[in-house]
């Protein structure tokens, strides 16, 4: 990848909050026009390493550059290019929808003229036109995510970093914000910190698995799914299973892993064409018989363990 | 700086919207009607001849009939405590009897003419011992007695002197000026009524801030292409604006009460530029308290310290005429609307001070908020952070 294809560059990133290490020498190159999903356990540093991006922690190692700017010597600067949607949009209650924009507009330096299409466009994007007037105070979690991406988007920001978009909203609201997340994929360079694999999966062009401060595995879903399991997961419920059926799929060449769980067997396997010869192992003791593909639950649980 | 000012723009336009703070901003003025009527009522009864009494009135607090019509004694008896009717004996004994008084003093008809015949006059107390008031009508009595008999002896002595050596130079007072209780009342009173509205809006600094803190809007908030200095001075402007506001309307209903305020522009330029440091102390707390009990806690004992660098220096000036003490802006104040003719070092150093106050509170609050470990955590102590801001040690980072 040559610099000139790279929007944020983290560079040996290192932060400490008292004695705990949130950060352990991060280093990360996301691409212009890129969606890069950060997944990781509670605690894995994801929040931190966004908040030292968007210039609102400083670290204590490292750099970040961001198109071409420090975080250390244009802070300003930096913040002026990215959107960033925390977990809880956090608004201020007391303000109007449209009052609410128009004051970050204008924080954000939006020349006055463009500053009523702005919002006018934005409200549309996220469909809060009809609540443009209402105060924030009589808005519903979803809702208050709706004007949060509004807000994040004020200024036409060409980075986008977006914290947990989704937590805690109902299936149909996360499903509109992946929607509004899914318009602007090319046009900007987006990260986005989820817990939610399927999401990574749907919408991330590439995934980070961030774990104790460090990039455990990075690569694209599919990548990361491949490296964790075969092509197949086979789960197969038997009657009386047997350390000798064990023995005998262990054997078979395409078999990557076996597991026993909750009374069945989960099998990996690198190729589709064995699935015969596994079922005919375990002959007519096999009570029912499922593939699974793998996701990226898999892959999290699995690096995690590691 | 463009920033900024948009900052204390939209902070001082929602608190002017807000209901919350109208009612407050009108409860104050209320509150100030209140004290113009307690003041003016405190300050005639000092100014008139009797004087203001603060310990609690006696009237009335036992009835004594006498019989005394020579007058030498009933004139003489305390009417503070006493009740005193004249009576006969007939009179004074029967409503006695009927529990109507507390007493009867009983004093010859021809007292006069026995003290000038250098006789004793023998006189009778009769007391009711069922009211519990008899041992105060006692001591009012004998305290008469006393007064009688000694004023009849310094009469004697002074009669035996010489004609000659009687004569004392006059002395007579003119006095000018006003007492120093009056002084306190008139000058002291009104300087604190001047500056109060600086100390009634300290939590519009804590909300302004500390509530960023709490409601978690101060992480978006930082996410802006804003310095920490923007972010400060940016509300506390706006809080400085609405104490402007509180100031003039004020001293328009001072004005308007007939308080005499001389040099009123002077006067109001200096309320309102010492609400600068006063804002930048309560900022500090605010970029330091972790929640609005904190920030409760904290600002209670700030503003003990600052009412006492106002106060004190003030009431030093009216005692001894101290020029150090118009290092107060206080002092300053109630010198300017006193119309008195103020030499250029004193408003020196009164400005010195303001000045000087605002840029350590204000630089040490952008400080402040411009480490994340004190606005995000782990924060750490007060003792550690002011020996790191002065450089005595360093911030520590774990490695």
């Amino acid at each position: 990848m040559s610099s000139r294809d790279v929007m944020i560059e983290i560079k040996g990133l290192s932060k400490w909050f008292g004695k705990i290490q949130a950060l352990d020498n991060l280093n990360l190159d996301i691409k212009k026009g890129e969606l890069l999903g950060i997944i990781g356990p509670n605690g894995a540093g994801k929040t931190t390493a966004i908040r030292i991006t968007c210039c609102i922690l400083k670290p204590d190692h490292g750099d970040i550059i961001v198109d071409g700017y420090s975080i250390h010597q244009d802070p300003l600067k930096i913040k002026s290019i990215i959107g960033y949607l925390p977990e809880e949009p956090n608004l201020y209650e007391r303000f109007k929808a449209r009052d609410l924009l128009r004051y970050f507009a204008e924080l954000y330096g939006v020349p006055k003229a463009d500053i009523n299409p702005r919002i006018d466009e934005l409200l549309e994007l996220v469909g809060m036109t009809h609540r443009a007037e209402d105060r924030i105070n009589t808005f519903s979690k979803g809702l208050r995510q709706r004007i949060g991406i509004a807000r994040a988007l004020v200024h036409d920001p060409n980075v986008i970093i977006f914290d947990e978009p989704t937590m805690g909203l109902d299936p149909a609201t996360s499903q509109n914000i992946r929607n509004f997340i899914r318009q602007l994929k090319g046009d900007k360079t987006m990260i986005l910190c989820t817990h939610y694999m399927d999401e990574a999966d749907q919408l991330c062009d590439r995934v980070a698995l961030l774990d104790q401060g460090r990039i455990r595995d990075m690569g694209t879903p599919d990548y990361l799914k491949s490296k964790i399991h075969g092509d197949i997961i086979l789960q197969i419920r038997v009657q009386d299973p047997r350390q000798s059926d064990q023995e005998a799929i262990n054997a078979l060449s395409s078999v990557e892993s076996l597991e026993v769980v909750g009374g069945k067997y989960q099998i990996s396997l690198k190729s589709r064409d064995e699935i015969s010869y596994v079922i005919d192992i375990l002959g007519s003791r096999v009570i029912s018989v499922n593939t699974k593909e793998p996701t990226l639950d898999d892959v999290f649980i699995r690096t995690v363990e590691e | 700086m463009m920033n900024f000012t948009t900052i204390t723009r939209w902070e001082f336009k929602n608190t002017l919207k807000s209901r919350k703070f109208l009612l407050i901003f009108f409860l104050q003025i209320s509150v100030l009607f209140l004290m113009i009527v307690v003041f003016n009522s405190f300050a005639a009864n000092l100014e008139s001849e009797k004087g203001l009494s603060i310990t609690p009135s006696l009237t009335g607090f036992a009835t004594l009939d006498v019989e005394d019509q020579g007058g030498l004694f009933s004139k003489r008896l305390n009417p503070e405590v006493l009740t005193i009717q004249n009576s006969t004996y007939n009179q004074g004994m029967a409503r006695l009897a009927n529990g109507n008084i507390g007493g009867f003093f009983a004093v010859p008809s021809n007292s006069v003419a026995l003290i000038q015949n250098n006789d004793r006059v023998a006189t009778i107390l009769y007391l009711d011992y069922r009211d519990p008031k008899r041992s105060v009508i006692r001591q009012e009595v004998n305290n008469t007695n006393q007064i009688l008999s000694s004023t009849l002896t310094s009469a004697y002595l002074d009669s035996l002197k010489s004609q000659n050596n009687t004569n004392q130079p006059g002395i007579t007072e003119k006095t000018s000026g006003e007492s120093l209780p009056l002084q306190i009342v008139r000058k002291v009173m009104l300087a604190v009524l001047l500056f109060l509205p600086l100390f009634l809006f300290g939590n519009l600094v804590i909300d302004s801030i500390v509530g960023e803190k709490e409601r978690k809007t101060g992480e978006i908030l930082m996410a802006m292409p804003l310095s920490s200095t923007d972010i400060i001075l940016g509300k506390s402007v706006a809080v400085v604006l609405t104490m402007a506001l509180q100031v003039a309307m004020w001293m328009i209903i001072l004005l308007g009460a007939g308080f005499q305020l001389k040099n009123a522009a002077i006067v109001y330029m200096t309320v309102v530029l010492t609400a600068l440091p006063i804002v930048g102390l309560t900022t500090i707390i605010a970029a330091y308290a972790k929640n609005y009990k904190e920030a409760g806690i904290g600002l209670s004992f700030a503003y003990i310290f600052i009412v006492g660098l106002l106060i004190v220096p003030l009431l030093a000036y009216l005692s001894r005429q101290s020029a150090a003490a118009n290092i107060s802006p206080m002092t300053l104040t109630m010198r300017l609307f006193s119309g008195e003719t103020i030499a250029p070092v004193d408003i020196l150093l009164s400005f010195a001070f303001i000045l000087i106050l605002s840029l350590l509170s204000y630089g040490i609050s952008i400080k402040l908020f411009s480490r994340d470990d004190v606005v995000f955590g782990p924060r750490p102590g007060i003792i550690r952070l002011a020996l790191e801001l002065l450089g005595i040690k360093k911030r520590r980072v774990l490695k």
